[in-house]
């Protein structure tokens, strides 16, 4: 091996050993026209590349929509420079040095992996190959068979090659494999039998059986995370994410320290847990209104849209018609013009035609100008009725934010008062609680702990108006990217629509125009 | 005495049965008088001379009343003087009429509830359209007064005719039988209805089904585009209006002439209107889920609204169990009627406590069983305070599977209706599968013939119909699903082939999908649905033959018509962008171009195209395959032509080739056109019918073998113990010797009985063995419970008892079987050495030991 080794010389890929590779492909009379126009390899799909001694793989980048890729019989070390090929679903790799797999990530459409004859020793990195049905990766130097494990997360795994791997020699290899592997139809070449697949499972079901336990544990989890996030994802879209339950009022608390002191005074407790069962309460009830507020204003643009689809539909089919009407007039005009007999018919036709499609041009655009019309006072209804669900919402908003603040400002008022009464009590020695130490330090001066509750006051007021602020922005936001889409999409569609009607039109005018008449009479 | 008797009427019956049965086996003779009684004439029936039927044969219940029927003729008979006295200017009710043994029976116990075990005959339909059409209609002797007579259902069966009376009861028997809550019904209908004259009725299979009117669904959007502002005359379309309103009253002037002069055909007012005597059969609601209550006429199986205005008054109404008479006003027909028998005051009701009102659905039920239950149990008495119904002096009624399938008296049943005659045949009576005829005529003399339908049934080409339009001379059939090549329907005018016609198709049972070709001399339009390539119309046009024949040079089809343009249309493939997805495919060959035109893309109004010139044979030659005058493109959006010629070039190769197999197409299309015209003049000119291989009477193949096999049977008991050669293993080991020697013959046969024997002793064994298995199990269990027993919950007790009690089953059963064994073992050994002994084979050499 190392011999040979010696004996090849090394090759790399570049241009010329590319457009070759290209032009291989194709039959003598396609290759002849390619050849002239130039080829791009943006085109090609199928590339061979087998028996060049490639040491590395590089400048495949261009191939962005290849599918089929052959780079076996080399001299490859390291998998790499595949990174932009994601379209690929044939990759063989047979027969090179390939020590371990790597690279692969990004090739998520691939079906058919072929990694013969290489120095691999380890299955790994190929996690996002999801859509894998055919793994070859016999000869290689794979000595533990549990490795063979890694390849149930293949679901559509169908047909498996591993001979010629060290660990083939042990003599449950085959049994281990399929009880792994449940859904595998061809191992070696060989078709799974039913006797097989049973002798197997029945023998291996105590490893099985927990894995499989694991497995579903884990796609559980995963989906109830899901779960989670989409209706996360829900309330963030009607924006009043993290209002159902105690979330805000805890966010109230988090960073406030001097509060967490203030608990220890006689009575803070019971008031604390009056004001947050308030608290949430008025919360749960704007979240609520968020949810329902939502569903009225996604129903309100999906009106919008089906009224919008179907009046363009109706304008499409006009559109439609008027072309259609146009086409079957003049299927025979061109014909007529170029086999006319003398020149001024032919001359006039033609300037029939021309005054026809001028006409044409004319009743198009003035279909579309009256479309224009009719689409910009919808969209003006809409953006009216946009505005007016979005300040109503805003203000139902502040006005149960209000209530928050005032819940706030009242809880204030107590606190206050309780812990002037506990000082009062401290100073005269009354108090019967054994206190924490820092929260006696506290009951020293008069000041310093009017200042510490209003401390915390103020952070709580800046908590609940910095939700606040972020729901009306998110509404603001939400308001003017729905009205700012409608008006882009249609002028994006005028546009089209003229730049099509003008494209149509000077098509037919070039048409028209080519055609070589007989030469006017001298 | 009375068993005697009732042996003599079963032998009666078979012989009634026989008789019947001869008179349906003479096919030909019915077919000779089927073209003498051509038209059916209602008129002419009557020659029947009733007195002349044989009653000798009748069971004895037909001659005599028993004691509790000469009761209710009594009890009768008072209701009868009551009711006189009570409404003395009503008609005198029907009540008990003779038999046709000349005895007086009450109208109930004619009645003979019965369910027939046929399918169809389990829903009312069913039995009302066998009974219209098994009976021939006789008038009334005088259509005013009910008759005197009434005889039983089973003589009207037997003689396939009978009046009115004799059709509801027989039909109302069947009714009852299979569940409904049905009444004959004696009143007052309209001459037509009387005297079955639907000449003036549209035949029900020409009219037209109600269209329901779809409610559609609008919900406005309030996002509506308004609509440009309407810029035509006011005045313009006033004007147009009144003209087209002009020319419609002209129109329809002239209609109200022409419906005056159908008014004229209606017939002059009948004198004795309201007073023509008919019986009907009413069902009432409530049971086998009628909705609500209908009459059924009987002459012609058709259902009426009890609103129907051709039922002129009912005089009573009578079940199996009893007789109401109708007290309510009828000056206006039986529109008012209300028909809850219960109410006293609206229907007067004769036995009195028999029957609760039959609105109370359950009970009804339930006395319907104890009825039947009674029903051939004449001798059970039920001596209750009240007086029940007698159970029906009729035998059973009977209807063998020959008289039900031949249906009408000779097989054969006319019906005429307004501009329309119907025919109708059982099924295998005409050789071509023939069961009904509907002739539809211009005018109300039956001369013009318009059309002519023809319904088969039992075709072995699935034929099911056939229309004939004698105006525009086309012809429609239609097939079941089955035929040949999926065809479903065919119209045409000759069976030419390449003139015109169209031929539907069952397209879910062709591979390509196809559901319709029409066909002329010059196209062929092609329909499919379904198709994995989105293709749902081929248009292919012909040129004149013989014209190109030479310049063609096409040697294989010198006799089919030239292609000169092919025409393919697909629907949207949503897996392609719209502008590369091809809606329209047109090759015309005659001028060597390919017209494309691709989807429209969403929001636009042009289509991409695409026409491609093939390149001449000379221009092939050049070095240029490919140039960018071969393709002019129009790309809808995009103004830059990026297509190369590359692309362009593989595409047109590819069109190439579609052309090529489109071509092929086609020609086998048109072969497979010739193909049906062919088999389908075969199947005409051949008509077979096919039988069913349960119905045994008439699959003759079938009956044979069944036969074949039955004396088989008979002949050849099996015995599988011959069959089982003992000594065939012992033989092959010593080679199968033409001859053997005495040592030989012993040694066989001492080997096959030690065989034998082992074989009894292990099978001794094995049972020996299962036996203690499961005794030994019943003790471990045993154990197990006796140590557990204080910490067993009552459940796992109970689960454990139920355990024992199985394993002390099979212990049992095991037992058993080892005794048997022991029992039987030595017989059967000594049995083998018997028949050893008796085996040809040894026989020879063991005789003499």
């Amino acid at each position: 091996m190392s011999q040979s080794y010696n004996s090849i010389k090394p090759n790399v890929i570049d241009d010329e050993m590319l457009q070759k590779a290209v032009e291989e492909r194709w039959p003598e009379d396609i290759g002849k026209l390619a050849k002239s126009e130039g080829i791009d390899f943006k085109d090609v799909t199928e590339l061979q590349l087998s028996f060049r001694n490639i040491l590395q793989i590089d400048n495949l980048w261009q191939f962005e929509n290849l599918t089929k890729l052959q780079l076996d019989n080399n001299i490859i070390e390291k998998i790499e420079a595949l990174e932009s090929l994601v379209h690929l679903v044939w990759l063989d790799l047979s027969f090179n040095n390939i020590e371990v797999i790597e690279g692969l990530d990004t090739l998520v459409k691939l079906q058919d992996l072929s990694l013969y004859n290489n120095r691999i020793s380890k299955i790994e990195h190929m996690d996002t190959l999801q859509e894998l049905q055919i793994f070859s990766i016999g000869k290689n130097n794979l000595t533990a068979l549990e490795d063979v494990v890694y390849l149930r997360r293949f679901k559509k795994l169908r047909t498996l090659n591993l001979t010629g791997n060290p660990f083939c020699e042990e003599e449950q290899y085959v049994l281990f494999v399929v009880a792994h592997i449940p859904d595998l139809v061809y191992l070696d070449f060989k078709l799974v039998s039913d006797t097989t697949r049973e002798l197997a499972v029945s023998k291996y079901h105590y490893l099985i059986d927990p894995l499989e336990h694991e497995e579903a544990q884990a796609l559980a989890q995963l989906e109830e995370k899901l779960a989670k996030q989409k209706e996360l994802e829900y309330h963030k879209t009607a924006f009043v994410e993290y209002l159902n339950g105690s979330f805000l009022f805890d966010s109230l608390y988090a960073e406030d320290t001097e509060a967490a002191k203030l608990a220890y005074l006689p009575g803070v407790d019971d008031l604390l847990q009056a004001y947050r069962k308030d608290f949430v309460s008025v919360c749960e009830n704007l979240f609520n209104y968020g949810l329902k507020e939502y569903e009225k204003r996604e129903a309100e643009v999906s009106e919008f849209y089906k009224g919008l689809h179907e009046a363009l539909t109706a304008n499409q089919q006009e559109g439609r018609k008027i072309i259609l009407d146009f086409e079957n007039r003049n299927k025979e005009r061109l014909d007529e013009i170029h086999h006319a007999t003398s020149y001024n018919i032919a001359e006039s036709k033609r300037a029939e035609y021309n005054e026809d499609i001028l006409q044409l041009s004319e009743t198009l655009m003035t279909l579309e100008m009256q479309t224009v019309d009719q689409l910009e006072e919808l969209i003006k209804d809409f953006e009216k009725n946009i505005a007016v669900i979005a300040s109503t919402f805003i203000e139902n908003v502040k006005g149960m934010m209000a209530q928050c603040r005032d819940l706030e400002n009242r809880h204030h008022e107590k606190l206050l008062e309780i812990s002037i009464n506990t000082l009062e009590k401290s100073v005269k020695n009354e108090l019967d609680e054994d206190l924490p130490d820092d929260v006696r330090e506290l009951l020293v001066d008069k000041t310093t702990l009017v200042n510490m509750v209003n401390t915390s006051h103020n952070v709580h007021l800046l908590k609940i108006d910095m939700r606040e602020c972020d729901i009306l922005s998110n509404t603001y936001r939400w308001q003017a990217s729905v009205t700012g889409k409608a008006f882009q999409n249609e002028i994006d569609r005028n546009r089209n629509r003229v730049k099509e009607i003008f494209q149509y039109i000077d098509n037919l005018q070039e048409q028209l125009d080519s055609i070589e008449l007989l030469e006017p009479p001298e | 005495m009375e068993v005697l008797e009732e042996n003599d009427e079963e032998e009666q019956r078979e012989e009634e049965l026989m008789k019947a049965l001869e008179i349906s086996d003479e096919p030909h003779n019915i077919e000779t008088k089927l073209s003498v009684d051509q038209v059916f004439v209602p008129s002419d029936v009557s020659d029947f001379d009733w007195s002349s039927i044989d009653i000798s044969q009748l069971p004895s219940s037909y001659k005599t009343n028993s004691p509790r029927e000469k009761k209710l003729l009594r009890i009768a008979d008072h209701y009868l003087q009551q009711y006189t006295h009570l409404c003395p200017d009503r008609k005198p009710l029907f009540l008990y009429p003779v038999n046709e043994c000349g005895i007086k029976k009450f109208v109930s116990t004619t009645v003979r509830p019965t369910l027939l075990p046929y399918t169809e005959l389990y829903h009312w339909d069913g039995c009302a359209s066998f009974v219209c059409d098994y009976l021939t209609m006789e008038p009334l002797k005088s259509p005013l007064i009910p008759p005197s007579l009434l005889y039983s259902p089973t003589t009207i069966l037997k003689y396939q005719r009978g009046n009115c009376f004799d059709f509801s009861v027989l039909l109302c028997s069947m009714l009852i039988g299979a569940g409904y809550d049905a009444y004959c019904v004696n009143g007052y209908a309209t001459h037509d209805i009387c005297s079955l004259d639907e000449t003036l009725e549209v035949c029900p299979l020409l009219r037209k089904p109600q269209e329901v009117p779809k409610e559609i669904m609008k919900k406005s959007n309030k996002y509506r585009v308004k609509s440009s502002p309407d810029m035509q005359s006011k005045f313009e379309l006033q004007q147009e209006a009144k003209k087209k309103a002009e020319t419609e009253a002209t129109h329809k002037n002239e209609e109200r002439g022409e419906e005056k002069v159908t008014e004229v055909e209606k017939p002059t007012h009948d004198p004795l209107y309201g007073l023509r005597v008919h019986a009907w059969v009413l069902v009432l609601s409530g049971k086998r889920e009628v909705p609500e209550p209908f009459f059924i006429n009987p002459f012609t199986g058709n259902s009426h609204s009890t609103m129907d205005e051709h039922f002129l008054g009912i005089e009573s109404v009578w079940n199996h169990k009893n007789y109401w008479v109708n007290m309510q006003d009828c000056r206006n027909g039986c529109k008012d009627l209300i028909f809850d028998l219960g109410d006293t005051v609206r229907w007067e009701i004769m036995l009195s406590e028999t029957d609760k009102p039959l609105q109370v659905l359950l009970d009804a039920e339930e006395e319907n069983e104890l009825f039947d239950r009674n029903m051939d149990d004449t001798e059970e008495e039920e001596e209750d305070t009240s007086f029940a119904m007698p159970p029906s002096w009729v035998a059973p009624i009977q209807i063998s599977p020959r008289e039900f399938e031949t249906r009408c008296s000779q097989g054969k049943k006319v019906i005429l209706y307004k501009k329309a005659k119907l025919e109708k045949w059982a099924p295998y009576l005409n050789r071509n599968g023939l069961v009904k005829r509907l002739t539809v005529y211009a005018d109300l003399g039956c001369t013009e013939v318009v059309e002519v339908r023809e319904w088969f049934k039992n075709r072995e080409d699935m034929l099911d119909m056939r229309e004939l339009n004698k105006q525009t001379q086309l012809t429609t059939e239609y097939f079941s699903p089955g035929h040949l090549l999926g065809l479903k329907v065919h119209i045409y005018k000759s069976m030419e082939p390449e003139t015109e016609r169209v031929m539907e198709f069952y397209n879910e049972a062709r591979v390509d999908g196809l559901q319709k070709r029409a066909e002329n001399a010059s196209e062929i339009k092609e329909y499919f649905v379904g198709r994995d390539d989105f293709k749902y119309f081929q248009h292919t046009e012909f040129g004149k033959r013989g014209k190109k024949i030479s310049v063609a040079g096409a040697r294989t089809d010198i006799n089919s018509r030239p292609i000169v343009q092919m025409k393919e249309c697909f629907h949207r493939n949503l897996e392609k962008p719209a502008d590369e997805d091809v809606a329209e495919r047109v090759f015309l060959i005659t001028e060597e171009m390919i017209h494309l035109t691709y989807h429209l893309k969403d929001k636009y109004i042009t289509a991409s195209k695409k026409d491609f010139f093939k390149p001449t044979e000379n221009y092939r030659k050049q070095s240029e395959i490919m140039t960018p005058e071969m393709c002019i493109t129009y790309q809808a959006g995009s103004s830059v032509k990026d297509k190369k010629l590359l692309h362009l070039y593989k595409l047109l190769q590819e069109l190439a080739e579609e052309e090529k197999q489109l071509k092929q197409q086609v020609r086998q299309s048109e072969a497979e056109v010739l193909n049906i015209l062919k088999i389908r003049e075969n199947e005409e000119a051949d008509i077979k019918l096919t039988v069913s291989i349960y119905n045994t009477e008439r699959n003759e193949k079938r009956k044979q073998q069944y036969e074949a096999t039955n004396a088989m049977e008979d002949e050849f008991p099996v015995h599988e113990e011959q069959d089982l050669d003992y000594l065939a293993p012992f033989l092959i080991q010593i080679g199968h010797p033409e001859k053997m020697t005495k040592g030989q013959v012993l040694r066989l046969r001492d080997d096959c009985l030690t065989d034998f024997k082992n074989r009894l002793i292990a099978k001794a064994n094995i049972i020996q063995a299962r036996f203690e298995k499961e005794v030994e199990e019943l003790k471990k269990k045993n154990q197990q419970f006796q140590e557990n027993q204080s910490q067993l919950s009552r459940e796992e007790e109970a689960v454990f008892l139920a355990d024992y009690s199985e394993t002390m089953f099979c212990i049992h059963i095991v037992a058993l079987r080892l005794n048997r064994e022991k029992q039987t073992a030595p017989q059967k050994y000594l049995a083998l050495e018997e028949k050893l002994r008796k085996d040809p084979r040894l026989a020879v050499h063991l005789s003499h030991a």
